[in-house]
């Protein structure tokens, strides 16, 4: 009956007698004449997107930079590059009339006097800690899934240059103000560039035009690369990431219909750049949240940086953390042979994100060449299906956590009332010995986790036991309920290919997709057929 | 075999370092320990802390004895301790000139805040300062320091103490502030010298653009550039000044409290002080916190907190919701 | 079947036969879907159990974002307060998130859909024409002549290097002994951070500050020179009444008591300035150094490697403070001599 229905249907779909051209419009067939884009927006709005939340963590980075990018230009234009002194002037009472940098009162000025201007500058700087964040799980779920095996290596080197470009990128934001907290960062900064081996006291006073804090040049020096150097190649090498990510398809996971030969989820157009366009002003909507109502690095309370001046408590941004943290629990150790010196800073601030970095980039290569796996994979591998890798990534992460959480050593003496010494030793010994103690309880968990296979999280059905009249006992299985392990719930779909024809077939029956279950599909097709040509809106309207 | 020696060996270093690293962290709050009578090393006379350490060693729960000490006293320790020694005791209440109190002003002590002070120090104070304030094996001699010290102390409710600590915190206060001035008078009857209660009337017409810039280069190293405080070397620690009064403030100042430097008029000027005590009562009390929530005021650390937890947490929910299919 | 469906179903085929790994029961799913099929299938309906009730909110979420965007405007000119308007912005990208998602999520056709992997690599055949191509053709032109090429790599190379010059070279100048000496002079006097000189009598035992050579502070903030500040700044203690020695040859150093330390950090460079009177110590706040000034300033705790250098002072007639020199050593953390 409903098969007749729609047949007739098709027939009178006034629909049908449009062509394809002319139904994406003259602007789009003039583009079209000159650029042929109809051929790769065919691929763009087929390409598939496996439904999975961890896939949404790297969109998180991507949304991030977005509002990055967006609010950075609002402040370039109320922000200015120099270094050069002044007599501040503003009405912030506790800074009138002393000296300021013209890159310091036009970020207090920017701040308190530019209306949307703190709101902006506190989301800036939000994306920039989201961003950052966003791109470690999204890195963690790469390498715990093993996403980045072939043919993705490149696509995973090209990320870690994300990373650490973000972070590069992060510090010079941080440092333009030229407030108290951020002066003391470019000192450090200026330490460890002297401290590398040959090149290191040249290259610390080129970059900053002599000895620290150098002739007043950094400033302007850093903003050119905060707002045109590292940008521009974070976009390239984003597009550059997302380019290969369209050309060598998403990975998956395991599941029904999924094999290493498809790759199975919702279409780019139009369900999943709904979701993703959606994604996106969550993001935005998160970040003004918390520009809104977080107070982030209130410069204007911080003061003017003065080469001898400083306040406590000073930590860098958090990505930057695990550095400084390095930086605290090195022991006292510095090599000196003549007039060549191995200065302290070098070995925790060069030498560890030197081996830390280079052993990401070359991560793949590495696992490739023990594992002496040369096969593409595209369906991902559960943590727990590959126990060692997960637990050198869970260990090399608390690692970085330790570093990182070594940079509060004051912090959390003062809020744990603990000696600041007790704090510090702990962290000189921990940070080595707890990620080996984590790497192996993560081992154990992953090997749990298999010879639990499939019962893993759910119920073991209940023996109960039962006493009849006579006395005697019996055991009995508890009734099958749904989650329990051997109760097999609701299969997921075989997935269905989007070809060209039925892609086409689609498009005839517009109207009727996405209204609501088949029954209703054919209760419309009814009423459709009965009320004429154009019904179908006025009862789908209804 | 040889790998089992190999654990062997591994696993011993390993316990080695802990055990030592455990040894050390105990000696370092040790030697810590041991310095605490230390306050004020050039204050402390030899003979005092020997003789009160034994009268307190013997009696633990000092405070009958010394009462009884304190009313033996009562009629000679004035004459004995003051600037008058040569005052007859009947009328002694007439003649009796008091100490000073305030910078830059001729006020004094009374009799009667002197004699009330004494009976409050003897039962909250003497137990471990000693009934002649001249300290113990457990505290420092208060003779000398002066009304400042004893009324920051007190007044910050750090003092009196039950234990003591590495270093005492603020606690709510015990006494009336009349009663805080008596102890001060008391004590500050006992010797003269010592730092006066600072001046701070005129603070609210001082320059706060002046005392923003002295906090940063005086203060800001220890308390933050917020106020906020943080943790020092060996379990001392850079209090919150959020708390801190005008007066509090610049009693800290001058007379340096524990491990605090002292700024006295030679480092800061009584104008600097108001400058100071202005900053610190408007600026840091009262911050203009524009953006929004301040996360207590201790930068990054609390930031990157946040910014992980609630921004990353937050879109990481969000993604749950948009990922997945069901 | 008609001819049209046919025709599907080969093509279907012909790709199944790439993915070998595709098993039979998928296969024949895939090829039994038929047009008029379609529209039964549950992969196309959409996931909302009341589409109706969905869409009224999808719409009632979007129009709510439009009136808060309608009062950020009104806020905007009102002043825009940070929170007001960061709070709207808030709610209605929110609510505009939440819309598009859920239009996406629950209004569309579920699936799940699946697209074809193709083999990334090229075919050998590709590969071939590709190797003919280059090689062959070049061999020819190029490889016969490669002495230019390697002249023209050269020339490019000596380019590059070139542009270290003024990309790198030239943005400032070479350290040579300027990290071996500070403004500190013989006889410089000692002046506070306002200029004024320093008198015995100023500082109180248990009292510190910071101090420059004289010259360096200027009448006005804004002709300082940085550097010189940075270098010279030096923290002045009294820690006695006494004159203090700390270290075998220093026996002059310390005048009735004062001390005087560079205050950059030996460690990375930080102005240390947290000086705990009672346990005579310094800590630096970037990196919790600790050092103790009985000492020399010698490190006692934490990553700083050597001691801070001490600059030797001395009295004068007036009773004003003086260095006797510069500081003996390098101030600040160390660096890669040369």
């Amino acid at each position: 009956m409903a098969k007749m229905n729609l047949e007739k249907l098709r027939k009178q779909s006034p629909k049908e007698k449009k062509t394809l051209n002319g139904q994406i419009g003259s602007v789009s067939e003039w583009l079209d004449d000159r650029l042929g884009l109809a051929k790769g927006g065919r691929v763009f709005f087929n390409k598939i997107f496996p439904d999975h939340w961890s896939f949404m963590l790297g969109e998180i980075a991507l949304y991030s930079f977005v509002v990055l990018l967006v609010t950075g230009v609002f402040l370039s234009l109320y922000y200015v590059p120099s270094g050069a002194l002044e007599i501040y002037h503003g009405t912030y009472a506790p800074l009138r009339g002393t000296v300021v940098s013209a890159a310091y009162s036009s970020t207090v000025n920017l701040s308190l006097h530019v209306r949307f201007g703190l709101l902006v500058r506190q989301m800036h700087h939000w994306a920039a800690d989201i961003f950052l964040g966003a791109i470690a799980v999204h890195m963690c779920r790469i390498f715990f899934t093993g996403a980045f095996r072939k043919p993705r290596e490149l696509n995973w080197i090209i990320g870690v240059t994300l990373l650490i470009l973000g972070i590069v990128e992060g510090y010079l934001g941080y440092s333009l103000p030229d407030d108290l907290i951020s002066g003391t960062g470019l000192r450090l900064m200026f330490s460890v560039t002297e401290s590398i081996p040959i090149v290191g006291t040249h290259l610390a006073f080129w970059i900053f035009g002599g000895n620290y804090p150098g002739n007043g040049s950094i400033i302007p020096r850093m903003f050119i690369a905060h707002v045109l150097l590292i940008p521009a190649i974070i976009t390239a090498l984003i597009g550059a990431h997302l380019g290969l990510l369209v050309k060598q398809k998403h990975t998956q996971f395991p599941g029904p219909g999924r094999t290493e030969k498809n790759v199975v989820g919702t279409p780019m157009w139009p369900g999943f750049m709904f979701k993703t366009q959606g994604f996106m002003f969550l993001v935005v909507g998160v970040i003004a949240l918390l520009g809104a109502f977080a107070q982030i690095n209130p410069i204007w309370l911080y003061g003017q940086y003065l080469p001898y001046k400083v306040s406590y408590a000073v930590q860098p941004d958090w990505y930057m953390g695990w550095l400084d943290g390095a930086l605290r629990i090195m022991p006292s150790w510095e090599f000196q042979y003549h007039s060549i010196m191995i200065p302290n800073q070098f070995f925790p601030a060069v030498l560890l994100p030197g081996i830390v970095f280079n052993i990401f980039i070359l991560w793949p290569f590495i696992e490739a060449k023990i594992t002496k796996d040369k096969k593409e994979h595209h369906l991902l591998e559960r943590p727990r299906d590959n126990p060692m890798r997960t637990a050198i990534g869970a260990g090399t992460f608390t690692f970085l956590f330790m570093l990182f959480s070594a940079s509060a050593t004051d912090v959390l003496a003062n809020y744990l009332t603990i000696s600041l010494n007790i704090v510090l030793w702990f962290f000189r010994i921990a940070t080595y010995i707890i990620p080996f103690i984590v790497a192996a309880i993560a081992y154990r968990f992953c090997i749990e986790l298999q010879r639990a296979g499939d019962k893993a999280g759910k119920r073991k059905r209940t023996n109960i036991v039962w006493r009849n009249e006579q006395g005697e006992y019996y055991i009995e299985k508890s009734p099958a309920r749904e989650g329990d392990f051997d109760v097999i719930g609701e299969t997921e779909e075989e997935p269905i290919e989007l070809t060209p024809e039925l892609s086409e077939e689609l498009n005839k029956k517009a109207d009727l997709i996405g209204v609501g279950s088949s029954a209703a599909t054919n209760e419309l097709a009814e009423k459709f057929l009965e009320s004429g040509e154009d019904g179908v809106k006025h009862v789908s309207r209804d | 075999m040889n790998s089992k020696k190999k654990t062997v060996k591994t696993f011993v270093s390993v316990i080695a370092v802990v055990a030592l690293s455990l040894i050390f962290s105990l000696l370092e709050s040790n030697s810590y320990n041991s310095n605490t009578p230390n306050f004020r090393t050039s204050s402390y006379s030899a003979n005092n802390v020997s003789a009160v350490s034994q009268t307190t060693s013997s009696t633990p729960t000092t405070s009958t004895s010394t009462s009884v000490s304190s009313s033996v006293k009562e009629t000679s320790s004035f004459g004995s301790n003051h600037l008058n020694s040569n005052v007859k005791s009947d009328n002694k209440k007439k003649k009796f000139v008091g100490p000073l109190l305030y910078q830059g002003s001729n006020v004094r002590a009374t009799y009667n805040q002197v004699k009330e002070g004494q009976t409050l120090f003897d039962e909250s104070c003497a137990s471990c300062h000693g009934a002649q304030a001249s300290g113990s094996d457990r505290a420092p001699n208060l003779v000398g320091l002066g009304p400042a010290t004893v009324q920051f102390w007190v007044s910050t409710g750090r003092m009196p103490l039950s234990n003591p600590i590495i270093q005492p915190i603020r606690k709510p206060v015990k006494f009336t502030q009349a009663q805080i001035l008596d102890i001060v008078s008391y004590v500050s009857s006992l010797a003269p010298g010592g730092v006066l209660i600072p001046n701070i009337k005129g603070y609210n017409s001082s320059s706060i653009a002046n005392g923003a810039s002295l906090f940063d280069i005086n203060c800001a190293g220890c308390h933050t550039i917020t106020g906020a405080g943080d943790a020092l070397a060996s379990g001392a620690y850079a209090p919150s000044l959020h708390q801190a009064t005008p007066e509090q403030v610049a009693e800290a100042i001058r007379t340096g409290p524990a491990n605090m430097p002292r700024f006295n008029p030679g480092v800061l000027t009584n104008s600097q002080v108001n400058s100071l005590v202005k900053y610190v009562t408007q600026g840091i009390q009262k911050p203009d916190n524009a953006g929004g929530w301040d996360m207590g005021g201790i930068g990054p650390v609390a930031e990157g907190f946040i910014g992980l937890l609630i921004g990353v947490g937050l879109l990481m929910l969000g993604a749950f919701w948009v990922g997945d299919r069901q | 079947m008609s001819k049209e469906e046919n025709n599907i179903s080969q093509a279907d085929g012909e790709r199944v036969v790439d993915g070998e790994s595709r098993n039979d029961k998928s296969y024949q799913r895939q090829a039994s879907v038929t047009k008029v099929e379609i529209l039964n299938d549950p992969r196309f309906e959409v996931l909302a159990k009341n589409p109706r009730r969905t869409e009224t909110l999808i719409a009632v979420s979007f129009f709510v974002a439009a009136l808060l965007f309608i009062a950020m405007i009104v806020d905007y000119l009102k002043g825009a307060n940070t929170q007001v308007e960061g709070g709207l912005m808030a709610a209605a990208f929110c609510l505009l998130g939440v819309g598009m998602v859920a239009w996406g999520k629950y209004l569309m056709p579920k699936g799940p859909f699946e697209e074809p992997r193709h083999e990334l690599g090229s075919t050998e055949e590709d590969k071939k024409e590709f190797v003919d191509a280059f090689v062959g053709r070049g061999k020819v032109a190029v490889g016969r002549r490669s002495f230019l090429g390697k002249i023209l790599g050269a020339a490019m190379g000596l380019f590059g290097l070139f542009l270290l010059g003024p990309l790198l070279r030239s943005l400032g100048p070479n350290p040579g002994t300027s990290m071996d000496h500070t403004a500190w002079k013989k006889g410089s006097r000692v002046v506070s951070t306002s200029g004024n000189l320093i008198h015995v009598n100023d500082l109180d035992v248990g009292a510190f500050m910071t101090v420059f050579p004289e010259g360096v502070i200027k009448k006005s903030e804004l002709d300082e020179n940085q550097q010189e500040l940075y270098n010279s700044q030096t923290l002045l203690i009294r820690a006695g009444l006494d004159n203090i020695t700390t270290e075998k040859g220093r026996e002059s150093w310390g005048p009735q008591g004062y001390l005087a330390f560079s205050k950059v950090c030996t460690h990375a460079g930080c102005p240390i300035s947290l000086y705990q009177q009672e346990t005579q110590q310094l800590l630096c706040p970037c990196h919790q150094s600790l050092f103790n000034i009985l000492d020399g300033a010698m490190p006692i705790f934490g990553p700083a490697p050597r001691p801070l250098p001490q600059l030797p002072l001395a009295i004068d007639a007036e009773g004003y403070l003086y260095a006797q020199a510069d500081y003996d050593e390098p101030i600040g953390p160390g660096y890669w001599g040369f």
